[in-house]
This record gives structure tokens, sequence and C-alpha cells, in this order.
């Protein structure tokens, strides 16, 4: 429960400073970006959506466009972990532009952390969480700027 | 006498079960780095403080990157950086729980990506990350389950920058006979 708390927290902060951040910079980037919001895990199945034009039509969820700098997802086992201690979905994420998505993947259970810089793209960007494959991923994901 | 005899059972009983014990409570090669790096100080930032890295160890600069093992509150976590920024962690992976175990001897840190709008396909950009003392080598598959590259480990650390443009669907370790050991998903 700990564990949980923390990264929530963190989640909260990442948007907090994204927040201090696009008050500094109100050219560069306009605000954080949490889904599905700073305080709380969502559901991420097949046909989630963020709707917000996003690269996959379905199962992804995405920020708006802005300079991010940070991309942070916290998955949790829910509904349950196997005997592997695997989640029941695996998930990319990572950031996309207008001619590509990249990221990294997982279906562990824990805190994962990504730089536009760590995928080779920069600019203008859209921080995404994509449900890859299996039925479902409960995430925190939160981007700053 | 037969004292003498029971104390001497007893003994090695006593001795039997310490060595197993002992044996037991060494991790496998599955689950365990013996690569322990070069320990360094972070710079620090608001990865690093939420992340609460206790220790930080530079196992390897690879291919332009910078591969680091961190003991956090909550337990390991593989990170990538850039070798000319080397107290600043780029990419952290942290899975719950420990790593590595035998069920996840690999911390795969790979970029993927796609220019098309298919779900469900997506190719190699780089190929990198961490593994046990037991995997020999990395295998990135191809939908139809055949190797489409294989990168060796060294150090406990896989890296490469040639990667194939095929669609990739699946990663899987091998231990040094070529024995698949982990595969994912």
């Amino acid at each position: 429960m700990l564990v949980v708390m923390t990264r929530v927290l963190f989640v909260i902060a990442l948007c907090c400073a994204a927040a201090v951040v696009a008050l500094a910079q109100p050219s560069r980037a306009s605000a954080g970006w949490c889904w599905p919001n700073c305080s709380t895990y969502g559901l991420l199945y097949a046909w989630t959506s963020s709707n917000n034009g996003c690269w996959y039509s379905g199962g992804e969820v995405c920020s708006g466009w802005s300079y991010w700098s940070l991309n942070g997802v916290s998955k949790t086992c829910y509904p349950g972990c196997d005997y592997w201690r695997q989640t029941p979905g695996q998930i990319l994420y990572g950031f996309e532009n207008s001619a590509r998505i990249r990221g990294s993947f997982t279906r562990l259970p824990g805190t994962w952390f990504i730089h536009p810089s760590d995928v080779g793209m920069g600019g203008y960007l859209r921080a995404q969480v994509t449900e890859w494959q299996g039925t479902v991923s409960q995430i925190n994901a939160a981007a700053a700027g | 006498m037969f004292m003498l005899v029971a104390a001497i059972a007893a003994a090695a009983t006593a001795a039997i079960v310490l060595a197993t014990l002992t044996s037991a409570s060494k991790p496998g090669a599955l689950a365990r780095i013996s690569n322990h790096g070069h320990r360094i100080t972070l710079r620090s930032n608001s990865l690093t403080r939420n992340l609460g890295i206790d220790e930080a160890s530079l196992l390897a600069v690879r291919g332009g990157h910078a591969y680091y093992l961190l003991q956090t509150q909550n337990g390991p976590c593989g990170a990538v950086g850039q070798p000319d920024k080397p107290d600043v962690v780029g990419a952290a992976q942290c899975p719950q729980g420990h790593f590595p175990t035998a069920e996840h001897p690999v911390l795969d840190l790979s970029v993927y990506e796609s220019a098309t709008h298919q779900l469900g396909t997506v190719s190699l950009y780089r190929a990198e990350g961490i593994t046990a003392d037991g995997v020999a080598a990395v295998q990135f598959l191809r939908p139809d389950g055949s190797t489409a590259l294989t990168v060796p480990v060294t150090g406990n650390v896989f890296a490469t920058t040639s990667v194939p443009s095929e669609p990739i669907a699946g990663v899987a370790a091998v231990d040094r006979g070529g024995k698949r050991v982990w595969r994912s998903p």
C-alpha cells in the first residue's frame, strides 16, 4: 500500500513539476498530463481511448502535443498477476509524433520512466501508453514538460 | 558408546542441514548479477529523488549508451543514460519486487517503433537491456517465432543498434548451452 501511495504521489509530483514548468515556459509546455488523472489508476483495455487523435484509434491514451521531457507510468497487478508475477496486459509506453510511435514494452508491475531522448525523439510530441497485448492494464501515466 | 554415536549422528545431520540451507540461500544463475560495475553518484533531479536511489552502479558503456543498475528503496531498477553524462539517468525500469529472478532474468530496455497505425506491428529501434548471470544471449523473435536477431550478453548487459527492420513479436533468453530459459510474451 505504501509503495502504491508513493507512486501515486510521484505521479502527482510529476504533474506539479509539469505545471511549474508550464507556468515558467508557457510557449513550450502548456501543461502536465496525467491519465486517468493525477491521483488514481485507470484501466487500459484494447478499446480504451483518450479520444484526442492518438497514433492508434483504440487501446491507447496519449497527451496533447507539447515539448515533453518525461513520461512516467505506474502499473499494478490488478486484477491479478500470474505465477510469474506478470500482469494481464503488456503495454508500450513512450512518445509519438506525426511520423512514428516509439517506446519500450513491459508486462510487469512497477514504475517505468522514459524521456524523448531515450527513444531518439525530440520536439513537439505526444506522451503515450498503449495496451499492446493481453486483456487489461491498470496504470497511472503522467508526463512532464 | 551409544551416546557417542548419537552425538556424531546429530552433528552429521546438523552439518547436512546447514549445508543444504546455505546452498539453497545462494541465488541461482538466473537470479543474480555478478557485474557490480562502478559505483557512481548521480546528479540529483526529480527522477532520482522520487526513485529513492540508495546506490547506483554503472555496469557498462556500449554502443553510445551507459547502462546502470540502481538500488532503490523499492528494489532494483535498470536504467540507460548517455556516457558523456554518466551522472544523469535516462530511461529507468523499476519492476515491483526483486530483479533478476528465474521468472524474470531479463530487463528489456529496448526501444521499439512503428510507422504504421496498425496495432500489433512493431520493429526494433535499439536492442538493449540487463540480464542475470545465467543469460548468454537475448533473442528477438519474429511473429512466427523464429529468431530475427541474437544479441550476446557480456557483463550482464546486451546492446546493439544494428537491428533488423522486420517486425518483432517477442523476446527470449538463452543460456550458454543455447537452451531457452525465458520468453516474453
